[in-house]
């Protein structure tokens, strides 16, 4: 069971926000913005949901959390199974605010979550192309750390895990190539996009395919425990734990 | 210079690969690498290939002083002489068969006569089977639904004692679980109410024997206050003995916290490994276990039932609690001692018996893990997440090559934390 309250705090942060990374690591996301001539925001105001303004310029990408009072363009939307439908493209997003600047949306805008779909939903033919694979990884697992904590925040089961962890910092990672923390305090998590810089956790996967095979879901975290692939110290019941928040991120990124 | 060279342990990592490919996980549950936090993997033993009182040996020939004693049953030492000459004897009778072995009648009895609160046993093979049972039985009596858990609990991996956020779980599973937490009475009639009285049982470990933290021993006021209060609720109040019963008191360790269970779960220390568990209990709980319906294929079986008799007669003849009790003190206190020698805080918590080790210098486990696996890489098999166990083959001698082995790997891992010294 998933809901859509969730889903929608998902495909806000963890969704939209990876577009932050997306713009960091691929060429053709890069090419999109790169004719921003000054920066624009776009904020996303969901009732009795999540919000948050994102900030294109010619050289990234930034998510705030919350509703910028002086962004450029402002999208309310009434509630959170139509915010899950815009995501979707079902419904169309209708600005109440930057009017003049819906050309933004309906270009770049549009381009870069065409992309970001491309990368995060590829074909298997487009996942044989070496650089093309990194990519895709190193976008999900942004998106999956980010949605770990929208999870333990907002879903009950989830919930219920996040309230069995112990404060502090758990580290994930794919060795040598990108971290990131789940911080803790007082059962309510939030992901930091790189390195704790004092981790009471650690849970890292050795090379980008293994992490690829667990965001797809054809292997399975137990087996390479046990076979040294993915590393775990720490606090290992702060792991065990977040292991179970992950068994839900696949089910609502499904 | 290593007192202890490391051991080599590529059989061990051929072996788990090669069982990786025809078993889930290649080694699951607690045995097994993740559970059992072999961390790193490369450090740890897989398979064993054969054993003898306080030692294993794994397959690349290493030999290990082991701690963990099977995760419990290993009570007297493997392969103890007079258990498995029992075990023998009956097997050469017979075992799984059509009518019980009449064995079955004097295991009962053995047990009757040994456990305090017991007045009847009913045979199973895991301690789950007899936490199941007991909780079936707690409602059964009450006609109620919702039993009580106290927080840290581990009363075995069947649906109902899992948790909601587990694999194939479902919030229907254990939607009758009430969790509260140690040492609050309080907490206990607070459940009570909100629950509009609807509860059938509390189960609970002896004490707060919880893994990935400090054990918290239990006293008898504590004790006594519940059982009061179960009785002024009319809640059966389970002892899930299952990994420290016979190792704190042969009576049973509501005996040993001054108090009588309704019921009482035993499986590890009841037949030196041979595999049986038994629910315990009451005249009052009788007539309804009597009523539940509740078998298994190989509950009967005899070979196990003579091990049990020949296992507490020689735990009687040994005193193995107090032996235990000892024995847990001189090892700790050893452990203890070497590690201060080399600027580590290692917290000994728990009853001495099933102690429990952390080293308290981080507050993340890491300098603990990595101790572990020294030890455990030169032939002191620890864990660095639960409590350990002392058999009665343990000898002084053995002790003291424990301390030796552990003193040489806090040396190891002092060498690469100089932080330590201040």
């Amino acid at each position: 069971m998933t809901d859509s309250r969730t889903l929608a705090y998902i495909n806000m942060y963890a969704v939209l926000g990876t577009l932050e990374n997306l713009c960091e690591l691929d060429d053709k996301a890069k090419e999109i913005i790169s004719g921003i001539e000054k920066p624009i925001s776009v904020a996303f105001d969901v009732k009795n949901g999540p919000s948050a303004t994102l900030t294109f310029s010619k050289n990234g990408c930034r998510m705030d959390d919350g509703v910028n009072a002086d962004c450029d363009i402002k999208i309310p939307v009434a509630n959170c199974d139509k915010f899950n439908g815009i995501i979707d493209g079902k419904v169309t997003p209708i600005p109440t605010k930057g009017l003049t600047k819906v050309n933004f949306l309906l270009k770049t805008f549009t381009a870069l979550t065409d992309r970001l779909t491309e990368v995060m939903r590829p074909s298997e033919e487009a996942l044989k192309d070496a650089d093309f694979f990194r990519l895709n990884t190193l976008c999900t697992f942004y998106t999956v750390s980010v949605a770990l904590s929208q999870i333990g925040n907002q879903d009950a089961i989830g919930k219920f895990s996040a309230s069995n962890i112990a404060d502090g910092d758990i580290q994930i990672g794919i060795t040598n190539e990108v971290y990131a923390t789940i911080r803790v305090k007082d059962n309510h998590m939030i992901t930091i996009k790189q390195a704790s810089e004092k981790p009471r956790a650690i849970m890292e996967f050795c090379d980008i395919p293994l992490a690829n095979a667990l965001f797809a879901g054809t292997v399975n975290s137990i087996d390479h425990v046990g076979n040294g692939n993915i590393t775990i110290r720490g606090l290992i019941s702060m792991v065990d734990n977040v292991n179970r928040i992950l068994d839900r991120v696949a089910l609502y990124l499904a | 210079m290593s007192k202890f060279p490391l051991y080599d342990t590529t059989k061990s990592r051929e072996m788990f690969n090669r069982a990786s490919q025809v078993i889930p996980g290649g080694i699951y549950g607690h045995l097994g690498p993740a559970e059992g936090q072999w961390i790193p993997v490369n450090r740890w033993p897989s398979f064993s290939e054969k054993a003898q009182g306080s030692y294993f040996w794994d397959v690349d020939g290493n030999k290990y002083i082991d701690y963990m004693c099977a995760y419990g049953p290993n009570v007297l030492g493997y392969n103890d002489p007079d258990v498995d000459a029992a075990a023998l004897a009956q097997l050469k009778l017979g075992n799984c068969t059509t009518a019980p072995g009449k064995v079955m009648v004097e295991c009962a009895e053995t047990l009757v006569d040994t456990v305090a609160c017991a007045d009847w046993a009913f045979f199973c093979k895991n301690g789950s089977d007899t936490t199941t049972l007991a909780t079936m039985a707690a409602r059964a009596h009450t006609h109620k639904k919702k039993i009580i858990f106290l927080k840290y609990y581990y009363h075995g991996d069947f649906p109902w004692a899992q948790k909601i956020d587990y694999p194939g779980i479902t919030p229907e599973d254990v939607a009758n679980n009430v969790i509260v937490p140690w040492f609050d009475l309080d907490a206990l009639q607070k459940a009570y109410d909100d629950n509009n009285g609807d509860i059938a049982g509390l189960i609970a470990q002896p004490y707060d024997h919880g893994n990935f933290k400090d054990n918290e021993v239990a006293s008898k006021e504590y004790w006594q206050a519940v059982r009061k209060w179960c009785d002024d609720h009319g809640v059966v109040l389970i002892i899930d003995d299952v990994r420290a019963g016979f190792r704190l008191d042969l009576a049973g360790s509501d005996h040993f916290y001054g108090f009588k269970a309704d019921l009482i779960c035993f499986c590890k220390a009841l037949a030196n490994g041979y595999n049986m568990s038994a629910l315990c209990g009451g005249e009052h709980m009788k007539a309804t276990v009597s009523g539940i319906t509740y078998t298994g294929s190989y509950w009967m079986s005899a070979v196990p039932f003579a091990a049990c008799i020949a296992c507490i007669n020689k735990m009687k003849a040994l005193d193995t609690p107090t032996m235990f009790r000892r024995l847990g003190q001189m090892v700790t206190d050893g452990f203890k001692k070497a590690g201060a020698e080399h600027g580590f805080d290692l917290r000994v918590s728990g009853e001495p018996a099933l102690f429990y080790l952390r080293i308290a210098n981080d507050d993340n486990l890491m300098l603990h893990q990595e101790w572990v696996a020294e030890c455990v890489n030169r032939g002191l098999f620890i864990t660095s997440h639960h409590n350990h166990f002392i058999n009665a083959s343990l000898t002084e001698d053995d002790i003291k090559l424990s301390i030796d082995i552990a003193e040489d790997a806090f040396a190891a891992v002092a060498k690469r934390h100089p932080e330590l010294r201040g």
